[in-house]
């Protein structure tokens, strides 16, 4: 355990100064700060429209920070040979995976934890007709965002035990991608009882092993709800559940691959 | 069982674009503990490969491997043994007691007192708080030893430890794993530096392609030494007697320099010379050197064959040139 942390220190450590990494983060906080600015432009100028921007920018800033970051986490250490080093040590390969893992959601948390702040201050600034309630409410966006992104982590996180960064900075994508903007689809596709069986289980197979990213959109408390959803509250616990189910399959699978590779 | 290390047939055999390619083959060693093992062959021989099998990193395609009495790979002797790889790196944002309190934490260990104590025995005591990055090489190399310190092993593996550094550095180095057998460490060290090797190993393995050509006691490799005769007022057909298989010899002017091995009756040579009136100017006997049979282990290849002749050339050329300097000297 004490291992796992350590290495998971380590990581963050480094992450957090990573260059690339934190002119993402600049241009997202960037974006935050003129957001304002860019919604007077827009003749609807709204909370609504405020909302869904600087909650898309985060999102976006958030999906590439976690993308970039873990694609390289695995890939660095074998070039650099530190993993040589650990692994030399009393420790297990799925430490040293789950401590990276580890690592990677934290520095990401934390780079996350930094926007938000940014948002909170540009709504209480912006808009001060909207009452605090409103901006806690808007708050809880980015927190569903923090388990999303650390699903599309554990996702990324998989892909590196076997294929190159630059592949699976595109793979990656296109599952958060396919995750995000068809999982709907494939729900009620798999859900469609006058379609071929084929189809049906297709659309099955697919929903299953791609994340359901859509889940986590929440913004100011709208959400796609379903007909069985009772209370909100559930349905959170519901899709952190999920979400915990998938990270804990992928890194399972990883730690796997990772186990025959050699490095 | 009392041996640290001992592979049998080891092999491995890697799938490459042009076929399967075996880089350690049928590999037996035997590495006995409290001994100061060098690992040698030229570059690609496959000795950082056997490394990582020894310590698990990677698998072996077929053969054995035993580490501290355990399969290679096992966790257990992993917490007495440690490893430091060849042009290690380290986590440039840290400074040297930090990435000292990393490496001590992989072991459950959290003893800041131990990180600072290693770092003081490296040298490094005045550097400790200062980033890894400011850090110039032979430094990387000391912090890399004092991490491989923080179990206390009793196995070190040590991959050109001495690559790249300075003069001064490396005999810092040298001294530093000399003290490490005396405190009955068993280390197991690949090297390029033969002179290194020669000065601190009990036994050297070295390995050509893969395979293993030479192993044994030092001493025992390098017995067998060879003798320099050089002669003066000699004829060709004279010097011609002293042709034969590993015989080495220049004949220019009348001088004879004949290079030949200790095996081979010197005596009788000697005799031959003071027959037909030759004058006989120095008999140089001379231990083999490491590098000798090193270059005679990989002289498979024909670069190296030619690199070994004209070596001895030049030897005999500086050889040369010094009996002129003492003759004028005399004179
Ligand atoms: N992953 C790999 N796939 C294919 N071939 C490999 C792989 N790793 C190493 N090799 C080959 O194995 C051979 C032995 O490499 P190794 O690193 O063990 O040599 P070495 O003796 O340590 O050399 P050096 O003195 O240069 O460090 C080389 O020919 C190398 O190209
Ligand atoms: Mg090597």
């Amino acid at each position: 355990m004490g291992a796992i942390l350590s290495i998971a220190k380590t990581t963050i450590g480094e992450a957090i100064r990573r260059r690339v990494l934190l002119v993402i983060l600049l241009v997202g906080v960037l974006f935050l700060v003129i957001a304002p600015g860019l919604s007077v432009l827009s003749l609807r100028q709204n909370y609504t429209v405020l909302t869904s921007f600087t909650l898309g920018v985060i999102q976006l800033t958030s999906a590439v920070i976690a993308i970039v970051l873990t694609v390289y986490l695995l890939p660095n250490e074998v070039e650099r040979r530190t993993i040589y080093t650990i692994l030399s040590k009393p420790v297990y390969r799925w430490h040293f995976l789950l401590g990276k893992y580890l690592g990677a959601v934290g520095a990401l948390g934390m780079m996350m934890l930094l926007m938000s702040t940014v948002l909170v201050l540009v709504f209480r600034i912006m808009q001060q007709q909207a009452s605090m309630d409103d901006v806690l409410q808007l708050a809880t966006a980015p927190i569903f965002f923090f388990v999303q992104m650390s699903l599309l982590a554990a996702v990324a996180m998989f892909f590196s035990t076997f294929v190159s960064p630059i592949v699976n900075f595109f793979l990656s994508g296109g599952v958060y991608l396919v995750g995000t903007l068809f999982s709907p689809v494939f729900q009620d596709l798999s859900n469609n009882q006058t379609l071929p069986a084929a189809v049906k289980g297709a659309a099955t197979v697919i929903h299953s092993i791609v994340p359901n990213f859509a889940q986590y959109n929440i913004q100011g408390g709208i959400i796609n709800q379903g007909p069985e959803l009772r209370s909100i509250e559930l349905y959170y616990v519901q899709i952190v559940v999920y979400a915990l189910f998938y990270i804990a399959a992928f890194l399972i699978a990883g730690m796997m691959i990772f186990d025959r590779k050699e490095v | 069982m009392n041996l640290a290390i001992e592979t049998k047939d080891l092999t491995k055999t890697y799938k490459t674009s042009s076929g399967p390619q075996s880089v350690v083959k049928n590999l037996d060693l035997q590495v006995e503990r409290g001994e100061i093992f060098g690992f040698l062959g030229p570059n690609g021989a496959g000795k950082t490969t056997t490394i990582k099998i020894l310590l698990g990193i990677i698998d072996s395609t077929s053969g054995e491997a035993s580490v501290l009495g355990n399969p290679a790979g096992d966790i257990e002797s992993h917490k007495k043994l440690s490893y430091l790889p060849e042009k290690p790196y380290y986590y440039e944002h840290m400074t040297g007691v930090e990435i000292m309190q990393f490496y001590a934490s992989l072991f459950g260990i959290k003893d800041r007192d131990l990180c600072e104590r290693l770092l003081n025995r490296v040298n490094l005591g005045n550097d400790m708080n200062r980033p890894i990055s400011q850090y110039s090489k032979g430094m990387q190399q000391r912090i890399g030893l004092a991490q491989s310190l923080l179990n206390d092993p009793e196995l070190l593996f040590l991959d050109e430890p001495t690559g790249g550094l300075d003069p001064i550095a490396h005999i810092e180095i040298r001294d530093l794993i000399l003290k490490f057998r005396d405190e009955g460490r068993t280390v197991f060290i690949s090297s390029h530096e033969l002179s290194d090797v020669e000065r601190i190993c009990d036994r050297v393995a070295i390995i050509n392609k893969g395979e293993l050509v030479h192993q044994g006691r030092l001493d025992q490799l390098l017995s067998g030494g060879r003798i320099e005769i050089t002669a003066d007022n000699l004829t060709e057909d004279v010097a011609n007697k002293f042709r034969g298989d590993d015989f080495t010899v220049s004949f220019k002017n009348g001088r004879l320099i004949a290079d030949i091995p200790d095996s081979a009756h010197p005596g009788e040579m000697l005799d031959a010379i003071r027959a037909a009136n030759g004058d006989i100017v120095s008999v140089i006997p001379r231990r083999k050197r490491l590098e000798d049979l090193f270059l005679e282990s990989v002289a498979g290849d024909n670069v190296l064959k030619g690199r070994k002749m004209s070596k001895m050339t030049d030897d005999h050329n500086a050889a040369e040139a010094v009996e002129v300097a003492k003759e004028e000297g005399a004179n």
